[in-house]
C-alpha cells in the first residue's frame, strides 16, 4: 500500500511537468495557426488599402500603376455593389497570389482583350468567398453593380441570376447579346475546406 | 497498471484529466468534420449540376453514343527483335440504317502495315495495296453501289484511318489489319509499345510570319487528316474497348516483365516463351500499352537475322557497342530546356514535365550553361540567351518552371527555332544539347524535321515524350535529325528512373563517326546518315543487298579512342519480316529527305509509292483497299456516314484543351440563347482562414485547460 501511494506521488509530478509542458507547446501552436489564419484577412484588407491609392494614381496618370514595387498584378478597375457597401479594387490575373490581395479578372476569350466573334465582351472576377466577396452571399438579383476601369469610364451592371457549378463546368457565353459580368467565388459560404463547387453572380450590362 | 494508478488518484484529478481528454475529443471531433463539410462539398455525380452544349475546335465532341460501336482486339507475336501485330477491330452498327464508319488509329511510328482483310459473315476478303488516290476511289464506288468495302489509310507515319462502308443494320464487320515493328532495345532492356489512342492534335494557324508557306487549305487538309470528335466525359470510358495478347518468344529466357501502364497476366509457354493477356480484360482505348522486358542471362550484344524475297537479301543487324568505362569528368556542356505548356498537356502531363525539368535542373554543374524556354501558342525565353548554371540562376529558373500552367495550343516552332540559336557555332569540343519536354500532339511535324535539318548545326536534340498517349512520330524523328535520343515519360512515377537514365545517357555520346563496310557483295543500308550512339542503345542496320555474303564490320569511335566490330553474314537467322521492315526504314528516310528539302515533292512521292506497292505497305502514297463484290444495301436506302468518336488519352484535362473551348453548362443569363460557349476554369476562391482560426484557437483553449490543471495542482501540493 505504501509502495502504491509513492508510485502515485511520483506519477502525479510527471503528470504535472507534462502537463505543463504540453500545455504550453499547444498555446505556442495554437497562436501560430491562429495567426496564420488571421494575417488572411488582414493582408486583404491592408492591400485593399494600397491598392486604393494604387488605383486613384491610375485613374489620374491613365495607366495601370503598380500598388507596390514587387507586386507581379495590377489595379484594372473598381467594382462597387451600393447597396451591400461593398467596393473592390480588381486585379489583373487570375494567379492564386493576386487573389490574396483583391478581386482577379480570369481570362477568356470575350473579356475584350481582343477576342474574335461579333458579340459583347463577358467579364469574370474571381475572388475568395471568406474575404473580397463575402458579400455575394447576400447578393439579391436587381442589384446594381458599378465598375469603372482604370480609363474611367463607368459601367453599370444589374444582377439576373445566379448559378451554381463545379470549378471545371463553368461556361461563358462566346457572343452575348449584351456585355455580362459573371462574380466567381467558393460555395458553400459557410464550408471551411475548400471544394469543387463555385458560386456565380451573373450581371448584366444596362 | 494505469487503471490501478488512476483509481489511486482523488475525484478532482480524473475530473481534469477527463477535461483534458474531452477537450482532445473535441479538437479531433472538429478536424475531422471540417474534413466531412469538404467531402459533402463534392457532388456523387459531377454533372448532377447543369448540363448543355459542349463546342470543340477541330471536330467537336461527341454527346451521344456513335451508331457504330468499336471493338479491338490485338494479337501481338514477338519472334526475335520483330513484333508481328494482328489488329482485328469491329464494326458493330447497333442502329436501323446502312452506315459508314470510320476510325482514327494510332500505330508504332515505325510500324508496317502489310495487309487487310474484312470479314462479313463467314466470307473473308483480302484487301490490295494500291495507289492511294486509286484506292480511295475504288473504295468509294464500291460505297456507291452498296458493296461493302474496307480501306485503311496513312495519314501520318503513325496515325491510320481505317473506313467501312455498307454495314446494314444490326450487322457486324470485322476489319483486320496487320504490321509488324522492330522491338525496341535500351542498356539491355527490350520494350514493345502499343499506342492505343491518337490525341487531340493542335493544328498551327495557317500563314504566320513564322511560316508562310502555310496556306489555308494545308490547315483544312491537316484538321481532316489528323483530328477525330472526341467522346464526351460523360459517355464513359467505355468506348472502343480494347482486348490485348502478347505472345512473346524473344529468343531466350525473358526475365523482368513489366507493363508499367496496364495490369497484366502472364503463363509460361515453355522456357522462353510468355503468353501475355491483360489482367482487366478489355480496357478502354485511352492509354498505350507497353510491354518491357529482359534476357534472364546476359544482355545479348548482337542479333543478326535475313530474309531472302525475289532475288533479293535482305538482312538486319543490331550492334551494341561496348558500354564505356567512366572516365572523368564530362566537359562542360550548354542545355537547353524546351517545356511545353500547351493546353493539351494540361493535367497529369504538365506536373510530370514540371518535375522533369526541375529533376534536370539540379544535375547542372556550375560550369554547365543553360536557358529554359516555354512554349503554348506564345513563348517565353527565360534568358536572352544561355547563363552560367550559377544558383542564382538555377533558383530563378526553378521558379519560373514551378508557376508554368498550361494553356493554349502548341505552336513548337517558334521554340524550336529559339532553341537551335547556337551563340558560338564553331566551338566543335563544348557539347550543346536541346531537351524538348513535349507530348508533341501537333500536326506540322514537317516543319519541325525540315528546321532541325538546316539549323540544327551542332546542336543535339533530346526529345522527353511526357503523358499516356504522345506523338512517337514527332518524338523520334526529331532525335533522329538532331542526332539525339527519344525517351518517355508515361507519368509522375516513371520521371526519376527515365530521366535520371536520360541524363546519363547525355553526359556524352559512347560512338560517335560511324562507318559500315561490307566486304563482299555489296548491300544498301538504311539508314544511310548513321547515328551517334549514347549509352545502352544498339545501332540497328538494315540492308538489301543481291546475295549476302562476307563480313560486316562498323567502325568509329568510342571516346577518343577508335573501335570496330565485325559480323559475319552468313551466320545470320531466317526471318520473314525483315524485308518489309527494310522498306519501310527506307520509306521513312525518303520523307526525312523530304522534310529536310533534299528531295523534291514529286520525286520522294514515287519512290515511296514504288516502295509501297513492291512491298505491299500502306504509306501516305499507297493505301489497302478490300471490296466485297456482292451488293448488300438496297437500291433506295441511305448511307449514314460516321467518325467514331475518340477518348481523350489519360491523364488530359478536358476542359484545359483548346483554350477551354469546352463547356459543360451554359449560363441560365443572356447566354443561353446565344448557344456557343466557352469553358474557363476557375481558380480556388476560398482561403479557409476561419477554419485555421478555428483550429488555433480549439488548440489554445485546449493548451490553456492544460496549463490550469498544472497550475492548480500546484497550488495544492
Amino acid at each position: 500500500m505504501t509502495a502504491a501511494v509513492f508510485t502515485v506521488k511520483g506519477t502525479r509530478a510527471t503528470a504535472r511537468v507534462l502537463l505543463r509542458t504540453a500545455g504550453a507547446l499547444l498555446c505556442a501552436l495554437g497562436l501560430a495557426v491562429m495567426a496564420q489564419g488571421l494575417a488572411v484577412p488582414i493582408k486583404a484588407r491592408v492591400a485593399q488599402v494600397l491598392l486604393d491609392r494604387a488605383f486613384a494614381r491610375s485613374l489620374a496618370e491613365g495607366h495601370p500603376v503598380r500598388p507596390w514595387p514587387w507586386a507581379d498584378t495590377m489595379p484594372v478597375a473598381r467594382l462597387t455593389l451600393p447597396r451591400l457597401g461593398a467596393s473592390d479594387v480588381v486585379l489583373s490575373g487570375g494567379s492564386g497570389q493576386a487573389l490574396a490581395f483583391g478581386p482577379t479578372v480570369v481570362p477568356n476569350r470575350r473579356d475584350g482583350g481582343g477576342g474574335s466573334g461579333a458579340g459583347a465582351d463577358v467579364t469574370i472576377v474571381a475572388a475568395h468567398r471568406d474575404t473580397h466577396f463575402a458579400f455575394l452571399r447576400n447578393a439579391r438579383a436587381g442589384d446594381a453593380i458599378d465598375v469603372q476601369a482604370i480609363g474611367g469610364a463607368h459601367r453599370r451592371y444589374r444582377v439576373t441570376s445566379f448559378q451554381v457549378v463545379r470549378w471545371d463546368g463553368f461556361a461563358a457565353p462566346r457572343d452575348p447579346a449584351r456585355p455580362l459580368l459573371a462574380l466567381v467565388t467558393c460555395y458553400p459560404f459557410g464550408a471551411t475546406e475548400h471544394g469543387p463547387l463555385r458560386f456565380i453572380v451573373w450581371a448584366e450590362a444596362l | 497498471m494505469v487503471l490501478s494508478r488512476i483509481s489511486f488518484l482523488s475525484g478532482r484529478s480524473r475530473c481534469r484529466i477527463a477535461l483534458a481528454l474531452a477537450l482532445l475529443l473535441a479538437v479531433v471531433g472538429g478536424t475531422l468534420l471540417a474534413g466531412r463539410l469538404q467531402a459533402e462539398d463534392a457532388p456523387a455525380d459531377g454533372d448532377a449540376i447543369g448540363s448543355g452544349t459542349l463546342l470543340l475546335s477541330g471536330k467537336g465532341v461527341a454527346e451521344s453514343l456513335p451508331a457504330v460501336r468499336l471493338g479491338t482486339d490485338m494479337d501481338v507475336t514477338v519472334s526475335g527483335p520483330i513484333a508481328r501485330v494482328r489488329v482485328t477491330q469491329a464494326f458493330r452498327n447497333t442502329s436501323d440504317r446502312w452506315m459508314e464508319a470510320t476510325y482514327l488509329y494510332p500505330l508504332p511510328e515505325d510500324g508496317a502495315v502489310d495487309s487487310l482483310k474484312m470479314v462479313v459473315g463467314d466470307r473473308v476478303i483480302v484487301g490490295h495495296i494500291k495507289r492511294r488516290a486509286e484506292a480511295r476511289e475504288i473504295y468509294e464506288k464500291a460505297r456507291e453501289r452498296g458493296q461493302k468495302a474496307g480501306l485503311v489509310e496513312a495519314e501520318r507515319p503513325n496515325m491510320f484511318r481505317n473506313s467501312v462502308a455498307n454495314v446494314g443494320p444490326g450487322e457486324t464487320v470485322l476489319i483486320q489489319i496487320e504490321y509488324q515493328a522492330p522491338v525496341r532495345q535500351v542498356s539491355g532492356e527490350f520494350a514493345l509499345r502499343l499506342p492505343l489512342v491518337v490525341g487531340p492534335r493542335y493544328v498551327p494557324a495557317q500563314a504566320t510570319a513564322e511560316n508562310p508557306a502555310r496556306s489555308e487549305t494545308a490547315v483544312a487538309k491537316d484538321i481532316d487528316e489528323v483530328t477525330a470528335p472526341l467522346a464526351a466525359p460523360a459517355l464513359g470510358k467505355g468506348l472502343n474497348p480494347v482486348s490485348i495478347t502478347v505472345h512473346l518468344a524473344p529468343g531466350f529466357v525473358p526475365a523482368n516483365l513489366i507493363s508499367p501502364y496496364h495490369r497484366i497476366a502472364v503463363s509460361d509457354d515453355g522456357a522462353q516463351a510468355r503468353t501475355i493477356r491483360l489482367a482487366d480484360g478489355a480496357v478502354p482505348a485511352d492509354r498505350d500499352f507497353e510491354l518491357r522486358w529482359r534476357s534472364a542471362s546476359a544482355d545479348p550484344t548482337l542479333s543478326l537475322f535475313r530474309q531472302a524475297l525475289d532475288g533479293k537479301d535482305y538482312v538486319m543487324a543490331s550492334i551494341v557497342p561496348p558500354a564505356r568505362l567512366p572516365q572523368g569528368k564530362a566537359p562542360p556542356r550548354e542545355m537547353v530546356f524546351v517545356i511545353d505548356n500547351s493546353g493539351s498537356m494540361g493535367g497529369q502531363s504538365m506536373d510530370a514535365a514540371k518535375e522533369s525539368l526541375l529533376h534536370a535542373l539540379d544535375t547542372l554543374r556550375p560550369e554547365d550553361r543553360f536557358n529554359v524556354i516555354r512554349f503554348d501558342d506564345t513563348m517565353t525565353q527565360l534568358f536572352e540567351q544561355s547563363v552560367p548554371a550559377t544558383p542564382e540562376q538555377i533558383a530563378t529558373a526553378r521558379r519560373f518552371t514551378e508557376g508554368l500552367e498550361a494553356n493554349g495550343g502548341t505552336e513548337m516552332l517558334p521554340a524550336l527555332k529559339a532553341a537551335l540559336v547556337d551563340a558560338t557555332p564553331d566551338d566543335v569540343k563544348g557539347v550543346r544539347q536541346v531537351i524538348f519536354l513535349t507530348d508533341g500532339d501537333l500536326s506540322n511535324e514537317k516543319d519541325m524535321m525540315a528546321e532541325i535539318a538546316a539549323h540544327g548545326g551542332r546542336s543535339r536534340v533530346f526529345m522527353v515524350g511526357i503523358g499516356s498517349a504522345p506523338n512517337t512520330f514527332l518524338m523520334r524523328r526529331m532525335a533522329e535529325a538532331g542526332r539525339g535520343t527519344y525517351t518517355n515519360i508515361g507519368d509522375g512515377s516513371e520521371v526519376n528512373a527515365k530521366m535520371n537514365a536520360l541524363l546519363d545517357r547525355l553526359k556524352a555520346p559512347v560512338a560517335r563517326d560511324l562507318t559500315v563496310t561490307v566486304d563482299g557483295a555489296p548491300l544498301d543500308f538504311t539508314p544511310r546518315r548513321l547515328p551517334d550512339l549514347y549509352a545502352g542503345e544498339p545501332l540497328v542496320l538494315l540492308g538489301q543487298g543481291q546475295n549476302l555474303s562476307g563480313r560486316l564490320t562498323v567502325s568509329g569511335m568510342i571516346g577518343d579512342k577508335p573501335w570496330s566490330q565485325t559480323v559475319d553474314l552468313s551466320a545470320a537467322v531466317d526471318s520473314p519480316a525483315v524485308a518489309r521492315l527494310w522498306a519501310n526504314r527506307r520509306v521513312a528516310e525518303i520523307e526525312a529527305a523530304r522534310a529536310a528539302g533534299e528531295t523534291e515533292d514529286d520525286q520522294a512521292d514515287g519512290q515511296i509509292a514504288e516502295l509501297g506497292l513492291a512491298y505491299s505497305l500502306v504509306t501516305s502514297q499507297t493505301s489497302l483497299v478490300a471490296v466485297d463484290e456482292t451488293p448488300t444495301r438496297p437500291a433506295g436506302a441511305r448511307l449514314t456516314r460516321e467518325e467514331l468518336p475518340l477518348l481523350l488519352p489519360a491523364g488530359w484535362d478536358f476542359d484545359t484543351l483548346f483554350n477551354g473551348a469546352a463547356a459543360h453548362a451554359t449560363p441560365p443569363a443572356a447566354g443561353a440563347e446565344a448557344g456557343e460557349a466557352e469553358a474557363v476554369t476557375l481558380p480556388r476562391t476560398a482561403t479557409g482562414y476561419m477554419a485555421l482560426v478555428e483550429k488555433g484557437g480549439l488548440a489554445l483553449l485546449l493548451g490553456v485547460a492544460l496549463l490550469l490543471a498544472g497550475a492548480r495542482r500546484k497550488v495544492r501540493v
